[in-house]
Order: structure tokens, then C-alpha cells, then sequence
């Protein structure tokens, strides 16, 4: 890891709206119409639905915050940058850690704003081991996006990144059941939902608010969507720095 | 003070598809040299820089800097770099980009002095994509000083700068060479080769044509002209005097071209009513289009 260069990068970050807004104000709003519309003593999958819907959203803001580090690579890969770094006693490693703590570095606000507008605005109550528990699972929760972001961020083109991102972030939330429970959905839906790392993700966070806890198997495919992403990633890296 | 050896490059070719870029090019340079990397477009300068650098492997051949890989030297931050044009950050701001590169490297000098020897103290706030092409240019400048490294590498370093610009930032890097870093830059400005460096390596084709001071250059070529009036002379006489290529008349002045002028103008004087003498020798460029043409000679007949 390189300290100044994680400095350069988040001051870089947060210069640029488009990602803020995205990661920062799409799920707040979100949980502002789908969460504090629902009657207090709703209840889904053994939860407070309100409960629910803030995990779920703050989830998808730690998701698309950590995948818009794809636009900071594409945009560092365009233009020679890469040729500049080499140049520098940086290691290609050090780059790659770099970008993956600026992915969950990013997962941070929009988990702090929504969980904070949970607890004030939809009188979400949770002990301080649950809110501790959700917020570290949905943190690392944004891991599997990270490596979504380092792969986005190899293949695309710095013109191209923004939609890619934005339009696979909406699918993959939509689809993985961040945006609406799919189990208020047809089966069918559900099923697609358990094809997307963000269903599990999403039952992981929320699985830490039931009586049972941390659901062990969804947690396990997590792991697994983080290391075949992470591979995946490493893949094109590798492929990207050996050319010459 | 002992000379080390900052480059050396042993029997190097690269080849790309159909086209010989380097066509086995050995070249050392030793430390403290500012040796200018001359030749027309794709006469393999780049490629060759690229090599040195490490950005890429040659097919053949070996290449050392500072007695070990160009990896290595760039790890230890002996190795400045100045690229032709990109490798920077368009949406950073140039304190931001050179605190970064200061950042990546092992013993940098302080932002502050590199900025200030760049002549870009008062551009630290300003967006790189808003800066003109030789604003950009000193920043890579400054991002190649800030490693203080032993060797500078700049691949035409004023490429797109206009006639002020390249003068300023020729002073700036005379002020890093008398510092005594070697330094090795590309370029196809003839006066630049001429004006700022030691010694001139020129590269046509993937090889090495000529190499040598711009003096020993232009000598090589052409020696030097000597104009001079001598009423009467003997043209014969002349003409069979030691080193003494052609001679023409124009009225009673006498121009000889010859290989050793010195000797030439004894003779001259000591035995002869020349007056008016000039001595001149040809330009570089002169120099490198005679060259060029005699390469092209040469592989004609190959």
C-alpha cells in the first residue's frame, strides 16, 4: 500500500459528483421512499422491514461505491499513467491493494448516512453489537464489488466506464433483490437473485439483524464470489502489465 | 572521483512484426555524460530508450544501468524519467500529481524545490488538463527530477514547445547537469544535439552511424573549409598537400577542404601570400545528411 497514493486518489474521488451522488445519494433516497413509506410494525424475513429495506439499501450504496474505483483505473490506464508508474519504484501489487482499500474506504459514507437516517428517521433499534455487526458485514460486504471494479476497471474504456458501472451496479442490485425483497417476487426471481453476488451479500447484512445471526452459508458464498472475482481481477492486471 | 559506467547496452535489436526497430545497437555511457540520442522518426530512439528503461525486453542482446537491471535502478530511484507526451493524470492538480510522485519514490527532493527548478511554482493549483503543452511538459520535467536520480532519461523532451519554452527549459536542465547527473535525451532538433550535449549518438535505422562530440561529428564528415586569397597560386601545389580533399578557385580566393586544417594553414602561412583566411566546418547538419547518405550508399550496395 502507498499512503499518498490513497490520499491522491480520495482527494480525486471526491472531486468527482457523479460518484458521490451515485453511491452517497441513491441509496439514501431510495430508503427515504421505499423504507420510512412502511408501517413501523411491519415485519420481513424475521426482521423490522424497515430494518430490512435500510440494510438492503445501505448495502447497495457500499456496492456502487466500492465498483466506481473501475472509473478511477480505466482512467489511470488510459494515457500512458501505467507507463509513468513503472517508471517509479511502485510495486504493481501496491497498486492493486491501493485500489481495493480505496473501494471500501468509498463503502464508508453511504453505509454511515443511511444506517444514521435508519436510526433517526425510521426509528430502526438494533443493540450496539447488531449495528456493529451489520456495519462490518456490510462493509466487507463490498469486496466482491471491489474486485467487480478492479475487473470493470481493466477492461473498459475510460469513456465507457461510467455507463458500464452505473448500468451494471443498477442490474446487479435490482437483480440480487438490494432494490425490492425478492421474496415479494415471483420464484423465478428469486432464483436469478441467488445468481448475483448481491443477493448474498444482502442476506448476509441482513441475516445479522435475525435471532439465528450471521447466515453461515450465505457467508460462505460471499467468500467465494470475493475470491473468484479476486482472481478474476488479478487475471487482467497481470495481463495488463505484462504488455509492454 | 572514479567513472562508473551508467549505461551499457550490449548487442541490442528489437524487432516489431515486419520492422527492425533496433538492428543491434551497443552503446555505454559513462556517469556524468549528457549524451543527445539523435535521428530522424523511426530511426529505433525510442525503442532504444524504451529498452533502457525497461518498458521493453530486446530480442537479443543485454542491457545494464548502473551495473544492474533497469528494473532494479528504477526500484532504487536512480532513473528519472521524461516521456515524449501522456503519463500524467489529466483531472489531478500539479501539487497533487508531483506530492504523488514524491510519494513513490524512496529519497525525493521536496515538492517545493522540484516546482521551483521546474519554473512551475505558480502552476500548483491548476488542473494538468488545463495547462498548455509546454506547461505540461516542465511538470514531467519536475516529475523526472523529484527521484533525484543519477541518470535523467528524456525522450524528446520539447517536442511542441515554442522557441522560448525550449530555450527555458534548456536552462533548466543545464542546471541538473552541472549538478553531474548524467543525462541521456532524444531528439531530432539538430541545434539541440549541437548546443546542450557532450556527446552525439546518431541512430539511423535501428543502428548506430556515428557517435562522438558535435565537433568530432562534423569533422568526420567533412573536415573543415579553409577560404583564403592567394593571388597567384599554385593549384597543383595545392592539391597535393597532405589532407587536402578538393580545391577550388573562385578569382584569387582559394577554397580547400580539407581533413586536417591545422597543417594545411602552416603550410598556408609559412609559404604562401594567403590572406584572408577563414577556417569553417560544416554544420551538423550538413554532417548528418552526409552521413545518412552514405549509410544509404553503403546499404545500397549491400
Amino acid at each position: 500500500m502507498n499512503r499518498d497514493y490513497l490520499i491522491f486518489d480520495i482527494r480525486r474521488t471526491l472531486r468527482n459528483r457523479r460518484v458521490l451522488i451515485f453511491s452517497i445519494l441513491m441509496p439514501l433516497v431510495l430508503f427515504l421512499i421505499f423504507g420510512l413509506t412502511i408501517p413501523q410494525d411491519a415485519n420481513e424475513a424475521g426482521i423490522s422491514a424497515i430494518a430490512y429495506v435500510m440494510v438492503s439499501m445501505a448495502m447497495f450504496g457500499s456496492m456502487s461505491a466500492a465498483m466506481s474505483s473501475g472509473g478511477v483505473i480505466a482512467a489511470e490506464r488510459d494515457g500512458g499513467w501505467n507507463r509513468t508508474l513503472r517508471l517509479t519504484p511502485l510495486k504493481p501489487q501496491a497498486y492493486v491493494v491501493n485500489k481495493v482499500i480505496l473501494s471500501l474506504l468509498l463503502a464508508v459514507p453511504p453505509l454511515i448516512v443511511v444506517f444514521l437516517c435508519g436510526m433517526i428517521f425510521g426509528h430502526v433499534h438494533l443493540s450496539a453489537t447488531q449495528w456493529l455487526t451489520v456495519a462490518l458485514v456490510s462493509w466487507l460486504g463490498a469486496l466482491p464489488f471491489a474486485a467487480i471494479g478492479l475487473v470493470i476497471g481493466y477492461i473498459a474504456k475510460p469513456d465507457s466506464v461510467q455507463p458500464i458501472t452505473g448500468l451494471s451496479t443498477m442490474l446487479i442490485a435490482a437483480f440480487g433483490g438490494l432494490w425490492l425483497p425478492v421474496d415479494q417476487m415471483p420464484s423465478i426471481m428469486k432464483h436469478i437473485a441467488q445468481l448475483t453476488p448481491a443477493y448474498w451479500t444482502g442476506q448476509t447484512s441482513r441475516s445479522a439483524l435475525t435471532e439465528s445471526g450471521v447466515d453461515t452459508h450465505a457467508l460462505l458464498v460471499v467468500i467465494g464470489w470475493t475470491v473468484v472475482l479476486g482472481l478474476i481481477g488479478l487475471r487482467r492486471f497481470r495481463a495488463d502489465t505484462a504488455r509492454a | 572521483m572514479t567513472t562508473t559506467t551508467a549505461v551499457s547496452l550490449r548487442g541490442v535489436t528489437k524487432r516489431y512484426a515486419d520492422v527492425q526497430a533496433v538492428a543491434g545497437v551497443d552503446l555505454t555511457i559513462r556517469a556524468g555524460e549528457v549524451v543527445a540520442l539523435l535521428g530522424p522518426n523511426g530511426a529505433g530512439k525510442s525503442t532504444t530508450i524504451e529498452m533502457l528503461l525497461g518498458l521493453v525486453k530486446p530480442d537479443q542482446g543485454t542491457v545494464q544501468v548502473y551495473g544492474g537491471t533497469p528494473t532494479d535502478a528504477i526500484a532504487k530511484g536512480q532513473v528519472g524519467v521524461m516521456l515524449q507526451s501522456g503519463g500524467i493524470i489529466e483531472d489531478a492538480k500539479v501539487g497533487e500529481l508531483l506530492n504523488l510522485v514524491a510519494g513513490l519514490h524512496n529519497d525525493p527532493m521536496p515538492v517545493e524545490e522540484a516546482l521551483e527548478r521546474a519554473g512551475i511554482a505558480d502552476l500548483t493549483k491548476r488542473t494538468m488538463k488545463g495547462l498548455s503543452g509546454g506547461q505540461k511538459q516542465r511538470v514531467r520535467f519536475a516529475m523526472a527530477i523529484i527521484p533525484q536520480p543519477d541518470l535523467i532519461v528524456l525522450d524528446e523532451p520539447t517536442t511542441g514547445m515554442d522557441v522560448e519554452s525550449r530555450r527555458d527549459f534548456w536552462a533548466s536542465m543545464h542546471a541538473e547537469t552541472a549538478r553531474g547527473r548524467t543525462v541521456l535525451f532524444a531528439t531530432h532538433y539538430l541545434e539541440e544535439a549541437d548546443a546542450y550535449a557532450d556527446r552525439v549518438v546518431l541512430m539511423r535505422n535501428g543502428k548506430i552511424v556515428a557517435d562522438g562530440t558535435a565537433a568530432q561529428i562534423k569533422a568526420s564528415v567533412s573536415g573543415r573549409t579553409i577560404r583564403a586569397t592567394i593571388p597567384g597560386a599554385d593549384l597543383a601545389a595545392l592539391a597535393s598537400l597532405p589532407g587536402v580533399r578538393n580545391v577550388e578557385t573562385r578569382g584569387d580566393v582559394v577554397l580547400l577542404q580539407c581533413a586536417d586544417s591545422d597543417n594545411t594553414l602552416r603550410h598556408l602561412l609559412g609559404n604562401t601570400s594567403a590572406h584572408d583566411i577563414e577556417v569553417t566546418s560544416a554544420d551538423l547538419e550538413d554532417a548528418v545528411l552526409a552521413i545518412a547518405d552514405q549509410n544509404k550508399a553503403q546499404e545500397t550496395l549491400a
